[in-house]
């Protein structure tokens, strides 16, 4: 019994020691700056990883932690999060289509402004940063764009008769129409594969390329039924899908991802960022089969997301400061040049490493080149506030079409009710 | 001396009280708060993201009961239960039945016809929602072995209502006919003698003697198909290839109640109308619930 009690006091006396010791150490450091943990949600693919670490070895008191989740999951969490007041990353990502949403609970997020981000606003292109804000409040700082771009299955064209080269065949398709005129074509030289994925990318590219959608610009008022870009969308992408040749398949669905493997069809309005999901959902097998042109119509952005600060969060000046270096210059740089994330700040897509890039999975297209060219021309886009809840019933009706449940003439009008019974 | 009566009259009245109050406050906590909760949420503006936006009255029920989309979902809900809960029940029994009579190996097979239940619901809606995939499904496929078009199974109605039946009825089949062996199991064995003595055919007997022998057990998995049932959730949600985004398919023509709840309050974050179909749908479990409890009562004839 007494032997065993000598150790046992002796390790007391240690432990004691060790934390007399360690107190002194770290009373030190601790005066300049504490640990502090930093976790920063994104959703699909930022391409963040490295830049974490990079991070970490220039700031050796910050821990940052990603968390991804899903598209939908990330969002639809966000918004309980916010709720409860609790859960919320320190840094969260949020996509453009989400943004008016989050755009009415301003009070739940860091003015950004406040540790001065407006000083930053002549990095970004004008419309980006437009996006982010709300009157004074800085909601959230751009990372990547979706500039718009068509991509092809060089194989599928060609089987079809038509020009696979990029300039010829943007040179056939100018416009939308021409784009629909070239799909009936297509259809006829080869019956059993479709030209576009679905009516509903169609119809979103063709939007994204109109100054306003839904909500009208001047005062958020409800529009769709006297907005000629609205209809005209809906009755070109409907048409297409009404004679069945699209594939009918929703992107990002695991039936879109089987039908970019078996070459099920062989055009997609791609936005910079769909490019990475295509070469994972097609795979090696289909890598050189895929290139990229300039997509019908004028130049516009779908997507592209923004880092915002919730004000939960426990260390909002070091999430304010973790958001601002990774969407500084030199990071978004690297992004492009290592994952192929579209910059959305002049400085960058203009660089010429970031202009020369191409893409071997899709034929050593010109992806730099294409995308930051069409950045430069683009207009902003008009989202009303409830846009979000108005959007999915005009996907619905064009799905409708496509599934030959409804004509163009009954789905039109049927989504335009449905649309104003959500917004009652 | 004094002590002992006191103490033990104490112990034979709270102790039982103690043995069943965590159950209630579990329920309490768990239950009737959020029953509540949700009754006042439903009375209230409250949108999910920015709060309490003041008190609203019936305003939420008025524009409820005058939605087309709340009876859309309600029709489906109780469509698709029919759909799975008949046929499914009567393939319980017939389980039940099968697996009653001496078998070889019969723990084998007992645990057999539990094993679709404990596979994650998740899992199966995503293999189901691939099995009846348009273009590459395996169910399509089996069809147009025997020279059957293929069919769009999320498109129509009738198609995509089979397709998630069919998904609620291998979860639940096989654990209905273990509940129902087993208080099959405890049916006096001189009534099937006596039904032996009569003459009885072997289907006579099961009608006549095993089920309404399990009558209890018969109502009380009727009660609780109809409850889980009328909750339909994760199955369909699932079966739409939008996964999480989708509401029931391009015409909502699978939108069950629960996923038109979701719909509102986390995909349009309007907390106040989720709230009041929740309670509306708990006001139509119950009913349905009593009705189907009557039912089985009464064409279930008495025994005892």
């Amino acid at each position: 019994m007494t032997v065993s009690r000598v150790p046992v006091s002796i390790f007391v006396v240690l432990a004691a020691l060790s934390l007399v010791v360690s107190g002194c150490s770290s009373a030190a450091p601790a005066a300049s700056a504490a640990d502090v943990d930093l976790t920063v949600a994104t959703f699909g693919e930022f391409g963040y990883g490295p830049l974490f670490a990079e991070y970490e070895q220039a700031h050796p008191n910050v821990h940052v932690k990603g968390r991804v989740t899903d598209f939908d999951t990330h969002h639809k969490g966000l918004a309980t999060q916010l709720a409860t007041g609790r859960g919320a990353a320190d840094v969260v990502a949020i996509e453009e289509q989400y943004l008016p949403t989050y755009r009415q609970s301003l009070d739940k997020f860091v003015d950004l402004a406040t540790y001065g981000a407006k000083d930053l606003q002549n990095q970004w292109a004008p419309w980006k940063w437009a996006q982010g804000v709300s009157g004074d409040h800085v909601l959230g700082l751009g990372t990547d764009m979706g500039s718009l771009a068509l991509c092809y299955r060089r194989d599928l064209i060609a089987a079809a008769g038509l020009p696979a080269d990029r300039a010829a065949l943007a040179k056939l398709m100018p416009t939308w129409q021409a784009y629909a005129d070239v799909a009936e074509r297509f259809a006829k030289a080869t019956p059993d594969v479709k030209f576009a994925d679905s009516a509903g990318t169609i119809y979103t590219a063709m939007l994204n390329q109109a100054p306003e959608n839904y909500f009208s610009q001047v005062d958020d008022s409800f529009i769709a039924d006297r907005n000629p870009n609205v209809r005209n969308a809906f009755y070109l992408a409907g048409g297409i899908g009404a004679k069945g040749e699209t594939a009918g398949v929703t992107p990002y669905t695991q039936p879109w991802t089987v039908a970019i493997k078996q070459g099920s069809f062989a055009t997609i309005a791609c936005p910079a960022w769909l490019l990475t999901q295509i070469r994972e959902a097609g795979g090696a097998e289909n890598s050189g089969k895929w290139d990229v042109t300039t997509i019908p119509g004028a130049s516009g952005n779908q997507g592209g997301s923004f880092l915002t600060v919730p004000k939960q969060g426990k260390h909002p000046k070091e999430a304010y400061e973790l958001a601002r270096w990774l969407t500084a210059p030199e990071q978004q740089k690297k992004l492009f040049l290592s994952a192929g994330i579209l910059p959305s700040e002049p400085a960058v897509y203009k660089d010429p490493q970031v202009v020369a890039k191409t893409d071997p999975y899709f034929s050593d297209a010109p992806v730099g080149q294409l995308f930051a060219a069409s950045a430069d021309t683009l207009r902003p886009n008009y989202r009303g506030l409830r846009d979000a809840d108005v959007r999915p019933e005009f996907g619905r009706a064009l799905g409708r079409i496509e599934q030959q449940k409804q004509t163009v003439e009954v789905a039109w009008p049927d989504a335009l009710q449905q649309a104003r019974g959500v917004l009652k | 001396m004094l002590r002992g009566p006191w103490l033990a009259r104490a112990d034979r009245r709270v102790t039982p009280i103690l043995f069943v109050a965590p159950f209630f406050l579990i329920f309490l906590v768990f239950g009737l708060f959020p029953l509540l909760y949700t009754a006042w949420i439903s009375l209230r503006d409250w949108q999910l993201i920015n709060g309490d936006g003041g008190f609203v009255g019936l305003v939420n029920y008025t524009k409820l009961f005058a939605d087309p989309n709340f009876y859309n979902a309600l029709v489906n809900t109780v469509g698709i239960f029919l759909l799975a809960a008949i046929p499914g029940m009567l393939a319980s029994l017939g389980i039940a039945a099968l697996l009653n009579r001496p078998l070889r190996g019969a723990t084998w097979w007992r645990t057999g016809v539990l094993l679709p239940n404990v596979v994650s619901v998740a899992a199966v809606g995503l293999v189901f929602g691939q099995l009846f995939g348009r273009d590459y499904g395996v169910v399509n496929w089996a069809l147009g072995l025997v020279g059957v078009d293929p069919v769009d199974w999320q498109a129509s109605t009738w198609s995509s209502h089979l397709a998630v039946a069919s998904m609620v009825m291998w979860r639940w089949t096989g654990y209905n006919a273990l509940i129902y062996l087993s208080a099959m199991q405890a049916v006096p064995d001189e009534r099937y003698e006596a039904a032996e003595l009569d003459g009885a055919s072997r289907w006579r007997t099961l009608w006549s003697i095993t089920v309404p022998g399990i009558r209890p057990t018969l109502v009380f998995t009727v009660v609780t198909a109809t409850v889980s049932g009328l909750q339909l959730f994760a199955e369909p949600q699932l079966f739409d290839t939008s996964g999480v985004a989708g509401t029931g398919g391009s015409d909502r023509q699978f939108q069950t109640l629960t996923m038109y709840l979701y719909e509102k309050g986390i995909g349009h974050y309007d907390a106040g109308y989720a709230a009041a179909i929740a309670w509306v749908l708990f006001v139509i479990c119950a009913v349905f619930a009593l009705v189907n409890f009557r039912l089985v009562r009464r064409f279930v004839g008495h025994t005892r």
